[in-house]
């Protein structure tokens, strides 16, 4: 035989052999290992255990008790983190505003510092910087040990079981839900969350619908803004419930537009990406406090915040430069905010407001500071502050200066929904392009919320203002 | 500062110019792509494929039939066909169109192109049945035979597409598929799916949607004018005898051919919860990372699967697979098929003696 009629007989008995032979023979083996294992292996009698697991998941998935379960726990979590949260804040505040700041100020001021330590840093990186850890920190350092808990204990699973239904129907994975949470604390932790899901199509659009969810950073200014504006309109009496509704109400917006995109991208960009599902429930266990405390601060908390605390350095600088660089006697963040007024205007918010949005995109913490801090600039009314320092006042001083600022009803609506819907901080940015390994993805992520949150306001101004309303 | 009425309005239509750009497939930047893409290339190489097409099915072709193909006009048809005619692609008799061995063999290289990258999109994608072939139409205009050889290596030189149709070789040899419309099969004579035609793609939607695909074991029930009925994959189907004409099928001439668990099988989603099945094996319709995932959690010829409990909206549904629950949703779970425990003990006796005996 030569090598052509060898090879002749190979194709013609590749032909005979049929076509997924290469599956056949996988499988075969895989079942016969599968066999000859269970001919070997003696499993002891766990039949007690299980039956305990099945009593508790037939609670915690049953149709009557799952879901006010998970809403009991997810609001009992909610509330530790923000309860919790509250006094270490302050402490962080404490300790890095009001005794470090002076302290150092005061050093610079004997020593003669140069403007560069003196404003640059001091003002400017210093203070973002500190800014970012006080606000942020402690809920994080709440929020994921506890989360994680309730992962470890086997809870999490279940939940992403619960809910998987209305994720199917988007095109989505049940485990989105998680990462969808974690994102409550933490976008770029919820982008890192989305890992537990292995199917690349349904784990891209977790990552890039992340950003729905309010994080931790934005919550403050929704409640802020929720609380002057908002509450304000109802009595006294009904005031806290107005606002809590409204701050409830773009967060449920948040879910259902990342389910909506969810369902748009699976059908479009994404319907080529491979698409598996499965779901494991992993037996219950008493959670291991101690190792996920550890864990859940060094892999989650610490990372993050290392993140936060690099790109909070170049933006107090930059905020700090923009407030103080001045061309005959005009500072560039006045320019700047000259220049985008229109479009602001044209959004029913202001120039300010759009500058603060993107000195401030390596953080969400540090929007109303800014905010206050540039509307000081523009009215010229220099409080106690000095150009490019960030501060808080207290919620009426607050309220006086944005109303002094030109804020409006209508204002405070598309800040709250600006804030839902504009592109993520660059921690979670930078985290998304780390994740997903491509530009695109990245750049869909970054500026899909963002159209969506400009095209939004936009309707909310134009039609307020067709139908009367002033602002 | 503007007004408003004349803000939204201006919104609204940069908004429908936008859509009206970029609409898929209807807007104008997709239609300029679609026009530039048929080049006179790509149509002269539509033209082989279909006059090859109608070569195996042993009917001739015309200048007519060609035009209707490319949804061109007759004059314009006419010339296409006269370049290449001059290119020794074809030859014209009496308005009969034949391939000559030059055409015949770029006719084959398109055809091989479009299947084996079909193949690829089933296999390694997450694309549905639906898009493969759309893509595919676009795709082999594109492809060099490196190219080609490079894809058939990666994929395991497979043999068919995933509709039942055989690759062409390299070398340019194609197995011809000998088998009959499944309307004119006899009742009760089991037969095996070989093929299912994906044009028209509203037919192949239809043939989709109720689970069918080569390399399933079919037995007819009813075959009439106005209906045809037949079990397959673990139920029985209806459908009208213009949709199952799409339907190739060979008859399983020798009957020990057929394995107990290729016929006889439930489908796990069927599973009452607390109830437990033995799996008989998978779907061949699941392919590629889905079929290696349900592999990897152990889900094989043998294994035994509890339903456990089913989520609050119904779907998914957790399974005890080999000690771990494990929730699949209802359209995977139609992938895996089940036997009853005491049938599988049966079976595995009889498997047991066979082997013993040395058979």
């Amino acid at each position: 035989m030569n090598t052509k009629q060898i090879l002749q007989t190979a194709a013609t008995l590749r032909w005979q052999i049929g076509q997924d032979f290469h599956e056949k023979l996988m499988e075969d083996i895989y079942t016969n290992a599968a066999v000859l294992a269970d001919r070997a292996m003696t499993r002891p009698d766990e039949k007690p255990h299980f039956d305990f697991d099945r009593k508790l998941d037939q609670i915690v998935t049953s149709r009557i008790w799952g879901f006010p379960m998970m809403i009991l726990l997810f609001t009992l979590v909610f509330w530790i983190t923000i309860q919790g949260a509250n006094y270490p804040s302050q402490w962080l505040a404490t300790i890095f505003l009001e005794i470090g700041y002076p302290f150092l100020k005061n050093i610079s001021t004997t020593i003669g510092a140069p403007w560069f330590i003196d404003g640059l840093l001091l003002d400017g990186v210093y203070l973002a910087t500190a800014w970012v850890i006080s606000v942020m920190l402690p809920p994080m350092a709440i929020f994921f040990p506890l989360f994680t808990l309730l992962e470890d204990f086997g809870y999490l699973p279940r939940v992403a079981f619960n809910l998987d239904n209305a994720f199917r129907k988007s095109g989505a994975h049940g485990k989105q839900s998680l990462s969808m949470m974690m994102g409550f604390g933490c976008n770029a932790a919820g982008v890192v969350a989305a890992r537990v899901i292995d199917s690349p199509r349904e784990r891209l659009i977790a990552i890039i619908t992340n950003n729905f969810a309010l994080c931790n950073g934005r919550w403050p200014t929704q409640i802020l803004i929720a609380t002057l504006f908002i509450g304000a309109l109802a009595p006294p009496a009904l005031a806290g419930l107005l606002s809590a509704t409204a701050v409830v109400g773009v967060t449920m917006l948040g879910v259902f537009l990342s389910l909506a995109v969810s369902w748009g991208l699976s059908r479009t960009a994404l319907k080529g990406e491979v698409s598996t599902f499965s779901l494991e429930l992993p037996p219950y266990r008493p959670p291991r406090v101690l190792q996920t405390i550890y864990t859940s601060l060094i892999d989650r908390t610490l990372i993050i915040l290392w993140r936060a605390i690099i790109f909070a350095i170049p933006a107090g600088a930059v905020i700090w430069l923009i407030s103080n660089i001045t061309i005959s006697n005009i500072s560039l963040a006045e320019y700047i905010i000259g220049w985008l007024n229109p479009l602001g205007f044209l959004i029913g918010l202001n120039g300010i407001i759009l500058v603060a949005y993107i000195v401030a995109i390596p953080a969400n913490e540090i929007i109303i500071p800014t905010i206050l801090m540039l509307t000081v600039l523009v009215s010229g009314t220099n409080g106690d502050a000095g150009a490019g320092v960030l501060f808080e006042l207290g919620n009426d001083g607050t309220k006086e200066l944005l109303l002094a600022g030109g804020w409006t009803l209508l204002t405070a609506v598309n800040i709250m929904l600006f804030s839902l819907l504009h592109n993520p901080c660059s921690t979670t940015i930078y985290t998304i392009y780390k994740e997903t390994g491509s530009r695109k993805w990245t750049a869909v992520a970054t500026f899909l919320p963002l159209a969506m949150g400009f095209g939004l306001t936009f309707l909310i101004t134009q039609l307020w203002r067709l139908f009367g309303g002033t602002g | 500062m503007i007004d408003p009425l004349t803000a939204l309005l201006i919104a609204a239509g940069l908004t429908g110019v936008i859509i009206t750009i970029f609409l898929p497939e209807q807007g104008l930047y997709p239609r300029w792509r679609e026009g530039r893409r048929m080049t006179k290339r790509v149509q002269s190489e539509d033209a082989l494929k279909f006059i090859h097409k109608r070569e195996m099915e042993r009917r001739g072709s015309t200048v007519e039939s060609v035009a209707g193909v490319l949804h061109k006009r007759m004059d314009k048809t006419a010339v296409l066909l006269t370049i290449m005619q001059k290119d020794g692609l074809l030859t014209i008799e009496n308005n009969q169109l034949h391939l000559t061995n030059k055409g015949r063999e770029s006719a084959l290289h398109i055809i091989r192109a479009h299947r084996l990258w079909e193949r690829y999109l089933a296999d390694k994608t997450g694309y549905t049945e639906a898009d493969w072939h759309g893509r595919a139409e676009l795709r082999e205009h594109e492809m060099s035979t490196a190219e080609l050889d490079a894809l058939a290596a990666k994929l395991g030189n497979p043999t068919h597409d995933p509709h039942g149709d055989p690759i062409p070789r390299a070398d340019g040899e194609v197995m011809i598929i000998a088998g009959r419309p499944l309307p004119a099969t006899t009742c009760d004579t089991p037969a095996r799916i070989i093929h299912l035609e994906d044009e028209p793609p509203i037919v192949y939607a239809q043939l989709i949607a109720e689970g069918l695909h080569p390399g399933m074991n079919i037995r007819m029930v009813e075959s009439t004018n106005e209906r045809v009925r037949f079990w397959s994959n673990g139920a029985e189907h209806l459908l009208a005898p213009i949709v199952a004409n799409n339907i190739t099928v060979q008859p399983i001439p020798n009957l020990d051919d057929i394995k107990p668990d290729e016929t006889n099988y439930r489908l796990l989603s069927n599973l009452e919860i607390g109830e437990s099945g033995v799996v008989a094996g998978i779907a061949p319709s699941c392919r590629g990372a889905e079929r290696r995932r349900f592999m990897d959690l152990g889900i094989l010829r043998g294994t035994t699967i509890t339903a456990e409990m089913s989520s609050p909206g119904g779907d998914p549904t957790a399974y005890e697979i080999r000690g771990a629950l494990i929730a699949l949703r209802e359209n995977q779970a139609k992938q895996i098929r089940i036997q009853s425990p005491e049938q599988a003990t049966q079976q595995r006796a009889t498997r047991w003696i066979a082997h013993s005996q040395g058979i």
